[in-house]
């Protein structure tokens, strides 16, 4: 399938989404879609998939010319798109979520259901995961689900498959299963235009791309002609200084927060160690290693069974959130939009949050006083605001992930726990999060930071903790850091051939 | 009539106050987009107008405004139930129950005093209960609410063998009644009693730390964990604040009544409170709205009643005019939200 976008305009009201977007997607080619927060990637996907109506310029699908789509138009075409939100029913089971509104039936009313189970047991096998069709959606987890919507797609004959940042809670070897299958797909002579932040993935599998910016097109080009870097300068328009100065000499330091046995069955078992002031650690693993609760249980947002954790010789009261707080432990968690963002409230209010637990004393709350803290961590934060009253919402990703943090900051805790800060944000904002990071431990604090991301753990990280199925499986110093290894202890290979002598 | 107008002045401008300093916008287009109940009142009065001379007087208004008050302070806490991603269906039981208790309490104390703290605290109390359902058992609002509902209700038949509770009529006449009938500046106290129990409100949900969490609660419960607030706690103190002025709102209607007629006393209250809310623009999955539309809100409630009696419409198709304007106000919100989205 050829698609060729011509002079696309897209206007919400006065925010100009597109402007002026020419680009050709080839037969058989897989195009990777470059641009930060707001570039106008799904703008233009959405515009594809039918959601969306362009302002002005046309659409042509092989020869055929199109003012605009709908979405039936668009299924009809074999246009397939994987959201980057998950779109599943979680009330339903895994097949009926991948059949949802093709079911297939026998005579008319009935539904054929063993054919649709063997049909997702085939499915399933080909993306080499085992995930139980005959389970409800529920009881997957984010990975999983993720799974489920690539295969959804994949499942109908398609022409062209849209996949908005379809790896953000893959693992690498999922990721390669996903490639594998992609390139299978390419073979067919079915296209596939990729969108995703993560530049090594972009550079493994994609032919072209074509990069956007604030609405307009900027350059298309063969991945083969140019390199991360220059990826980089295109996608944010400037020159980013790239590394920053970690603290390579080893800290000396007395431990300020130390983990002991902590136990929650069935995820996590007999976690110790200890952080020291200053340092950053990163704990990474693969699914599974029951990193998140472990993230959780640090914070005393999760029950444990049994061990303790230990701040300035006292133990710390686990059993409230917000005395954790008081103790000088801050925490931000996963999946900015679920458990960070409180969307009907603005941008200050949002700031002031966490401060109003532990630090306010008054129960009456003072305008300018609140005004004049969140004009503080704004310059702190570096948040790019109209005005701090704008609905949280009205900002990017990477802006409102400053405005977590700056909710945080406040608080000037000893120890900040960081559960995969930079997910779902552009290249630029997450240097300025490194950044933020390279601050708190300039100021003596220290830092836990739970992620997948080999660059993050390596430009952030002291020491790595690599864990396999709810075990401290090895501690990595920074200078030992190399991807293979971490990817060997994550993946518990160290144990099997341990078991095989 | 001067007086009256100087007072929604008054009110106007302490409104005008908290809407310029929530958004900063234009005042008459923020009117337009964030509280256009305030144009449906006014629409309404109009009609009204039209429909009898008298209905704008001085008399009628106070009237209109008198009778919204037992409900108001109910919807009020409504407001809050509401707000935070609850709901309260037990309200008009707990009135009764609150009431026919509270007519027993003065019955033998003769002292008003001493039943409006009953009311308050037993109110209160039955608030209290279903916030230790609701925060600590984690049992979903509306089904605790249709529980204590049914309950409170059948406890209130049987207080008073189906029949009704009555207030010891000398007692009546020489002190309770003057809380219901009397007047300040030419307003009866119960519209005082309303007007100041709203403002308490407004200041609490837009300039205390406990407001600030019931909307973030309301709005994302984990993030609101995850910030350190304990979610539970608040709650219960929501249900319990909402036991607290529905026992409020017990002690006008007993003072007001004299009686309290344990089967009907209070029946469909909940309705009419949860419309008033919706009406008031309160988003009804929490989170978003503001008191002073819950305020505006029944009076529109009751201002829809007196412009269909002037007009003469019979008073069974009362309810279903009601709905359909309710339903017409509530979509008309709708619309200009996505507008406002939109921009």
């Amino acid at each position: 399938m050829i698609v060729e976008f011509k002079n696309i305009y897209k206007n919400f009201n006065a925010v100009k989404a597109l402007q002026d977007v020419s680009l050709t997607i080839g037969d058989s080619e897989i195009h990777g879609l470059l641009g930060e927060n707001g570039a106008g990637k799904s703008t233009l996907m959405n515009i594809l998939g039918g959601v969306l109506p362009p302002t002005s310029g046309s659409i042509i699908i092989d020869g055929v010319k199109y003012e605009s789509l709908n979405p039936t138009q668009a299924k009809e075409l074999g246009i397939n798109f994987i959201h980057q939100e998950l779109n599943l029913v979680n009330d339903l089971k895994v097949f009926e979520n991948l059949f949802i509104n093709r079911e297939v039936t026998k005579y008319k009313f009935y539904l054929d259901k063993e054919y649709m189970i063997e049909k997702s047991y085939e499915i399933f096998n080909r993306m080499n995961i085992s995930i139980d069709p005959k389970v409800y959606v529920r009881e997957l987890d984010t990975l999983q689900k993720q799974l489920v919507e690539i295969a959804r797609a994949i499942l109908f004959e398609s022409e062209l498959i849209i996949m908005d940042e379809p790896t953000t809670a893959l693992t690498n070897t999922e990721i390669e299963n996903l490639f594998t299958i992609m390139k299978d797909l390419k073979s067919q002579g079915i296209s596939c235009i990729y969108i995703s932040h993560k530049m090594p993935e972009l550079f493994a599998i994609c032919d072209k791309y074509t990069v956007l910016r604030n609405g307009k097109f900027i350059q298309s080009g063969d991945f083969k002609d140019i390199d991360e870097h220059k990826a980089t300068e295109l996608l944010v328009g400037r020159s980013i200084i790239e590394e920053r100065d970690i603290k390579k000499e080893s800290i000396n330091s007395e431990p300020i927060y130390e983990v002991k046995n902590l136990t929650c069955e069935p995820f996590f078992r007999d976690i110790s160690f200890s952080l020291k002031k200053g340092e950053v650690i990163a704990i990474t693993g693969l699914f599974g290693d029951g990193r998140g609760e472990l993230s959780e249980a640090l914070f005393g947002a999760r029950k444990v069974d049994s061990g303790k954790i230990i701040k300035d010789g006292k133990t710390l009261p686990l059993s409230s959130i917000r005395r954790v707080m008081k103790s000088g432990v801050g925490m931000i968690p996963r999946n900015r939009k679920e458990r960070s963002i409180i969307k009907d409230m603005n941008i200050m209010n949002n700031v002031s949050m966490a401060h109003f637990n532990a630090k306010h004393k008054k129960p009456i709350i003072s305008y300018s006083e609140e005004l004049e803290r969140f004009r503080v961590n704004q310059k702190v934060t570096n948040i790019k605001v109209g005005s701090p009253k704008d609905p949280i919402t009205s900002l990017s990703g990477g802006n409102q992930q400053k405005v977590i943090f700056a909710r945080w900051f406040e608080l000037n805790s000893d120890v900040y726990i960081l559960d995969n800060p930079t997910q779902g944000i552009d290249v630029g904002a997450k240097f300025e999060i490194y950044k933020l990071i390279n601050d708190l431990t300039n100021k003596g604090k220290s830092v836990i930071i739970f992620t997948s991301e080999f660059p993050e753990i390596y430009k952030t990280s002291n020491r790595c903790i690599v864990m396999y199925k709810g075990e401290i499986n090895k501690i990595i110093p920074h200078n030992q850091l190399s991807e293979r290894d971490v990817m060997y202890y994550s993946t518990g290979s160290n144990r099997k051939e341990n078991e095989d002598e | 009539m001067s007086k009256l107008k100087s007072f929604f002045k008054s009110i106007n401008k302490e409104n005008t106050k908290i809407f310029f300093k929530e958004k900063g916008k234009p005042f008459l287009k923020n009117i337009a987009i964030n509280h256009n109940y305030v144009i449906s009142l006014i629409l309404l009065l109009i009609l009204g107008q039209i429909a009898s001379s008298n209905f704008l007087s001085f008399g009628s208004l106070v009237n209109l405004m008198r009778s919204s008050v037992v409900i108001g302070i109910i919807a009020l806490g409504m407001s809050l139930v509401i707000l935070s991603g609850n709901i309260d269906l037990s309200v008009g039981s707990m009135l009764a129950l609150t009431a026919a208790n509270t007519a027993l309490v003065y019955n033998s104390s003769e002292s008003i005093i001493v039943s409006l703290f009953f009311a308050l605290i037993f109110g209160a109390f039955l608030g209290f209960i279903n916030g230790i359902f609701v925060g600590k058992a984690k049992v979903a609002a509306f089904i605790v609410t249709l529980a204590t509902m049914a309950a409170y209700r059948s406890l209130t038949v049987q207080q008073g063998q189906g029949g009704p509770i009555l207030i010891n009529q000398e007692a009546y006449y020489g002190k309770l009644r003057e809380i219901g009938y009397g007047r300040f500046l030419e307003i009866p106290y119960i519209v005082w009693i309303f007007i100041i129990v709203t403002l308490l409100i407004i200041f609490m949900m837009s300039k205390t730390k406990f407001g600030r969490y019931v909307y973030a609660v309301g709005s994302n419960e984990k993030a609101a964990k995850l910030s350190g607030i304990n979610v539970d706690r608040i709650k219960i103190y929501i249900f319990s604040m909402t036991g607290l002025l529905t026992g409020l709102a017990a002690f006008l209607y007993v003072s007001r009544f004299g009686s309290v007629d344990t089967a009907t006393a209070g029946k469909s209250f909940e309705l009419d409170a949860i419309a008033a809310v919706a009406i008031g623009g309160t988003s009804m999955a929490g989170g978003k709205g503001f008191v002073q539309g819950t305020f505006f809100g029944i009076i529109v409630i009751y201002a829809i009643d007196a412009v269909l009696t002037s007009f003469r419409v019979p008073s069974f198709v009362n309810d279903l005019i009601k709905g359909i304007l309710i339903l017409g106000a509530v979509l008309m919100q709708k619309v200009l939200n996505a507008r406002r989205q939109a921009e």
